[in-house]
């Protein structure tokens, strides 16, 4: 039980710079110009060229092409390159990537819910049209108008 | 047996106590717990926005509402403001990340200089939703709480749709109350969402500033590192992912 016998002379630690607890991502540099740290520059800038070039097929996908494809298909095509950029920016922007597996792990499986979440409410949604527009009681619809 | 010896041994050094087993602070942990459940909130907000418009027959169309242009108005530009705020957000978010690599090598001059360009990029940005809202609320007359009354004229909110699709012009043809209460609902969903996520920008550029402010006295200079930068580099990074959502969500689908 190597971490018990030093247990009061860590405790500051804990109360104060709380740095020196951990290393990797905060580990201390100290050459801004060095070649370790200009490679890092080059990847983040990669990171914002494919993240521009991501949002420019996007946007023309959404102005030229949006009337003409399958709503499916095009929801399809948006979610996926929206889901291809949070990923980059989670990954190399946030250094999520760069964390143990452990931490990666603790952060990203609470939000599987959502897949869940998105299915049922979204079919819930589609339910309540098809039970609107059928209900001949209801005059076709339900639609409230709020007062 | 000497394998099952060697993990016990490697886990007690893990968790044993004297260093953090995830190898993260507790105030970076912390900062991500807080981004995962306002990663939550936000899945709500925008599940809730997907539950209504797939209950609703018809839906205004992004490329008609988000038209306009500052200085060109009569215009049909679609989608290319909102591209602007984008790219925006984006650049700011570079500005962010160098910044918070020049605080792993304890360059000073470098953090406050890429802390200087996020304030910059983070103002604009909200200037751009200023611009957008108002010529939204303005011109169009679209706001929280608005085409409720019966009496309201058609054409007030037909210019919200695609009269150009065959299904659109038969429920204005049919029942043009159902349009209209789908762009209250359209309208209620992007001014709470979009102003939701424009409030973290607001908090995000106050962090920022008295980060900057930080910077330059030396604060964290003294401290030995400077980890608040990046914990709030966290925070504003999530500001941008939630902005490739709401951008997704509201002006491409």
């Amino acid at each position: 039980m190597s971490g018990h016998h030093n247990h009061n002379s860590i405790q500051h630690l804990y109360e104060g710079d709380q740095s020196k607890l951990y290393s990797g991502v905060m580990a201390h540099h100290t050459d801004v110009e060095s070649t370790e740290s200009k490679t890092q520059i080059k990847k983040i800038w990669k990171v914002f060229w494919i993240l521009l070039a991501v949002t420019l097929v996007e946007v023309f996908i959404g102005m030229k092409l949006s009337h003409s494809m399958p709503k499916a298909l095009l929801a399809f095509i948006f979610l996926g390159l929206t889901l291809f950029k949070a990923g980059y920016i989670v990954a190399i922007f946030m250094h999520l990537g760069d964390e143990k597996k452990n931490f990666m792990t603790t952060v990203l499986i609470p939000l599987v819910l959502f897949f869940w979440f998105i299915i049922a409410f979204l079919a819930d949604g589609n339910f309540w049209l098809d039970i609107n527009s059928h209900s001949p009681a209801r005059g076709g619809h339900t639609e409230q108008v709020a007062k | 047996m000497s394998q099952a010896t060697a993990t016990t041994a490697q886990e007690q050094s893990l968790w044993g106590g004297g260093r953090s087993p995830f190898n993260v602070s507790y105030g970076k942990m912390m900062m991500w717990f807080f981004l995962l459940s306002d990663a939550l909130t936000f899945g709500a907000f925008l599940i809730s926005y997907g539950t209504t418009r797939f209950f609703s027959a018809v839906w205004p169309d992004a490329n008609t509402v988000f038209k306009s242009f500052p200085f060109a108005e009569g215009r049909n530009l679609p989608l290319l403001f909102v591209s602007l705020m984008t790219f925006i957000l984006i650049m700011s978010s570079v500005t962010m990340v160098l910044a918070v690599h020049c605080g792993h090598y304890g360059d000073k001059k470098g953090v406050a200089k890429w802390l200087l360009w996020t304030i910059i990029g983070g103002i604009a940005f909200l200037g751009c939703q200023a611009w957008e809202w108002t010529h939204l609320a303005g011109e169009c007359g679209g706001l929280w709480g608005q085409f409720v009354d019966v009496a309201t004229p058609v054409k007030e909110y037909q210019q919200f749709f695609n009269m150009g699709d065959a299904h659109v012009a038969n429920v204005f043809a049919t029942d043009p109350l159902v349009a209209m209460q789908s762009t209250h609902n359209f309208f209620n969903y992007f001014f709470t969402i979009t102003g939701f996520h424009g409030g973290h920008v607001t908090s995000g550029v106050v962090f920022n500033i008295l980060m900057l402010v930080n910077t330059v006295n030396g604060v964290y200079e003294r401290r030995g590192h400077y980890e608040m930068v990046e914990k709030i580099g966290l925070y504003w990074h999530f500001v941008d992912l939630v902005w490739v959502f709401v951008f997704t969500c509201f002006y491409l689908l």
